[in-house]
């Protein structure tokens, strides 16, 4: 009886400990549970493996430092990939938290960099913090070489690959990870003028942003941490989004155990409850 | 261009005309009015959040609910407090919000009950201004927590934080990804446009209704075309699908 | 004219400028276009002062009365100017650099990372089934919770029920709210642009 209860009623901090265990465990120790790959990772894939040495891609990394933690997989999956291709990266941020991203990433990737003679200036120009509001993208979409004149260094743009962008045609893809900043913004002044988008976005926003890849906004859409780790697994490059996915998939059905016990204690101090009338 | 030439031309007539059009009452202003209620018969004070965002169609509607709360909190003797912040454009709402809650005291006759520390601005950074928030929710135990206007993910930490504390949390779901959550963590929910229409509903002006009514024709239209564009689209057109793509 | 009619009359002129070019091309108002928006962003940034300006005042006002908690206001002021002076000494090195990932990020991540303790803490209390709606609403979620899981996918293929529920149920709320949304803030803006909106352009309206 008083089991049922407790069932029914418990100190969230037994939830919040066992939610910390779940989650550190695997963490710590790796269980290497197999993962699949969705659909969606494919296309994303698909789009981002076409790219070649005369693609200009805007990395946008819309996101502030927390939000990075989640999408951090599929940023560095991502660009490795464009490095691969030789595609040339034009990075820029649209919060202050997130200008020091560019480099963790770039260091995450410096094998790859290395290998492929990827040299900033010549295949890749890091903007630094340049989209701080809707004006901001605005203004650089219509008229890229009125707004951005250096890097995040301080060194002129001129001379760069970014000499031919003039405005949103130029571009051959906006790669766009967001938690939701300028997400908005980018596909009110690049999307729906046409030039290609594909986004990684937070796991909270996924239901938002399948509009846009309904009605071909978007190219492709990966899915949060999940769809990272896909990523990784697809490029054969395993990183933090695999080590995730253990304590992803034990945090998920753990949720589903926790509703189970809390149904089955709602239900038997119900049937009690009505038991003790009778 | 020709829906914004529409808007313009519907709520310019309904400012004209005089006509204040019928908008009915959300059930979640009788929820807040309970909410305020149990908060004085247990001696607590109400907290308001109104978002972390500037002036926008949300914050607009919070400030609308805020000025709504604060009279009724005053002329029940029940402490009100407001902190601000969390975003960058968030001290661009500050003013207002204070204008607002010390107009509530000065109107309901008790300007000396009006306290500046009860209007905390926290920060301009979302987790900052979250941490704050949870931390005052800790200490001051309100008998309710009313969170409307434009909240994002901090909005899960707040609802939660107000529940374990043993407030009625009364939220709106701006955002999408935040209805799923809320509903779970809130004793009650106003989704999506049930707050513009609660603040229309209490400032009955005549613009705010009239950009109910707007919204509610465009919604009808849109409704309109979904059932027209399926039937086409059945029969093989894909006329609907140029006409809206971009 | 009064300050009202100016503001508004301003507003408007800037309203055209910025949306007219948006679907009719024309050159010269597209270079002013561009410019007037650059200058909008460089004035919003220098908002930031006025933020500074009226937190050190507040905060002096608050640490002269002493409420409770006086303390606390000093050490924002304190951390603001320490910050200030950090950031002066260089973005990508230095103490800036160190304040900004040794304190700020993590904070703000271990803020991100408790809503998943909340969520776990809220779905125990919140997902039970005490009518049909609430237990198709968990089987939902369960079937979710399964195809979201990568595990789970290597052994059960619950991709197609997984992406139906995504692209039926979500899909419609998602676009619901962009339609709410969208028809919303053109609503808010054309009320701003017809004056209805005094708190938005700074003026106090009439009582």
């Amino acid at each position: 009886m008083s089991l049922l209860k407790s069932f029914n009623s418990y100190d969230s901090r037994i939830v919040y400990l066992l939610l910390f265990l779940i989650v550190t465990i695997p963490l710590l120790s790796p269980m290497g549970l197999p993962i699949s790959v969705s659909p969606s990772t494919v296309t994303y894939y698909e789009v981002i493996d076409a790219l070649g040495p005369d693609d200009l891609v805007l990395v946008v990394l819309d996101t502030e430092f927390s939000g990075y933690m989640e999408i951090q997989s599929g940023i560095i999956a991502s660009m490795r990939v464009m490095v691969e291709r030789d595609a040339k990266m034009c990075v820029a941020v649209s919060h202050p938290e997130a200008t020091g991203i560019p480099e963790l990433v770039f260091a995450a990737i410096k094998n790859t960099v290395d290998e492929h003679g990827y040299t900033y200036g010549e295949d890749y120009v890091i903007l630094g913090y340049v989209f701080p509001n809707e004006a901001a993208v605005a203004s650089a979409a219509q008229d890229w070489q009125g707004v951005i004149h250096n890097d995040f260094y301080g060194q002129s743009t001129e001379g760069t690959f970014l000499d031919q962008i003039h405005d949103w045609s130029d571009w051959t893809l906006i790669s766009d990870y967001t938690t939701g900043i300028q997400s908005g913004s980018l596909i009110n002044h690049f999307g729906l003028r046409g030039t290609p988008m594909i986004v990684n976005c937070i796991g909270v926003m996924i239901s938002t942003q399948m509009p846009y890849l309904s009605t071909g906004i978007y190219q492709a859409l990966l899915q949060s941490m999940r769809g990272g780790a896909e990523l990784e697994y697809l490029t054969g490059h395993p990183g933090p989004g695999m080590t995730a996915m253990d304590a992803f998939t034990l945090g998920h059905y753990m949720l589903i155990v926790l509703i189970i016990i809390g149904n089955i204690g709602y239900f038997g101090t119900k049937e009690n409850s009505r038991r003790n009338v009778e | 261009m020709f829906l914004v030439v529409a808007i313009f031309v519907i709520v310019y007539y309904y400012l004209k005309s005089g006509k204040i059009p019928y908008v009915r009452r959300v059930a979640g202003l009788d929820a807040i009015e309970e909410a305020v209620g149990r908060s004085a018969e247990m001696g607590k004070p109400v907290m308001s959040t109104i978002g972390i965002d500037g002036f926008n169609y949300w914050t607009l509607a919070a400030l609308t609910i805020l000025e709504h709360v604060s009279r009724d909190c005053v002329k029940k003797g029940v402490r009100i407090l407001v902190p601000t912040g969390g975003g960058d454009s968030s001290y661009i709402v500050r003013p207002v919000a204070e204008e607002i809650v010390k107009d509530a005291y000065m109107l309901e006759g008790n300007p000396e009950d009006y306290r500046p520390e009860d209007l905390p601005f926290l920060s301009g950074q979302q987790y900052a201004y979250t941490g704050g928030v949870v931390g005052i929710l800790q200490r001051a135990k309100p008998g309710a927590c009313i969170m409307v206007g434009g909240h994002h993910s901090e909005a899960m930490n707040i609802a939660e934080t107000a529940v374990l504390v043993g407030a009625i949390t009364i939220t709106s779901g701006t955002y999408v990804s935040n209805v799923a959550v809320l509903a779970c963590a809130s004793d009650y929910i106003l989704i999506g446009e049930e707050s513009p229409a609660a603040g229309a509903y209490l400032s009955k002006d005549p613009a705010q209704r009239a950009s109910i009514r707007c919204q509610d024709i465009y919604k009808g239209i849109s409704i309109a075309l979904i059932i027209l564009g399926t039937f086409v689209r059945t029969l093989g057109s894909s006329f609907f699908i140029q006409l809206l793509s971009s | 004219m009064k300050s009202r009619e100016l503001s508004l009359i301003a507003m408007f002129l800037s309203f055209l400028v910025v949306f007219v070019p948006y679907f009719i091309d024309v050159p010269a108002l597209d270079t002013f276009s561009t410019k007037l928006i650059t200058i909008t962003a460089i004035t919003v940034s220098f908002t930031l002062l006025l933020a500074i300006h009226s937190q050190f005042k507040r905060g002096f006002d608050f640490v002269r009365r002493k409420p409770r908690g006086w303390i606390f206001k000093v050490y924002m002021m304190i951390t603001i100017v320490l910050m200030l002076l950090f950031a002066l000494g260089g973005l990508e090195t230095g103490p800036y650099h160190w304040a900004m990932y040794a304190i700020i990020t993590p904070l703000s991540s271990v803020n991100y990372g408790i809503l998943a303790f909340y969520l776990a803490s809220t779905c125990a209390r919140a997902f039970k089934a005490r009518n049909t709606k609430s237990i198709l609403l968990i089987l939902t979620g369960f079937i979710m919770l399964l195809y979201q899981a990568p595990f789970t996918g290597a052994f059960f293929d619950l991709g197609p029920i997984g992406i139906y529920l995504a692209n039926t149920f979500g899909l419609a709320a998602g676009r619901m709210f962009l339609i709410s949304v969208t028809v919303g803030a053109m609503v808010f803006g054309i009320r701003i642009l017809l004056g209805q909106e005094p708190g938005v352009l700074g003026i106090r309206s009439e009582e």
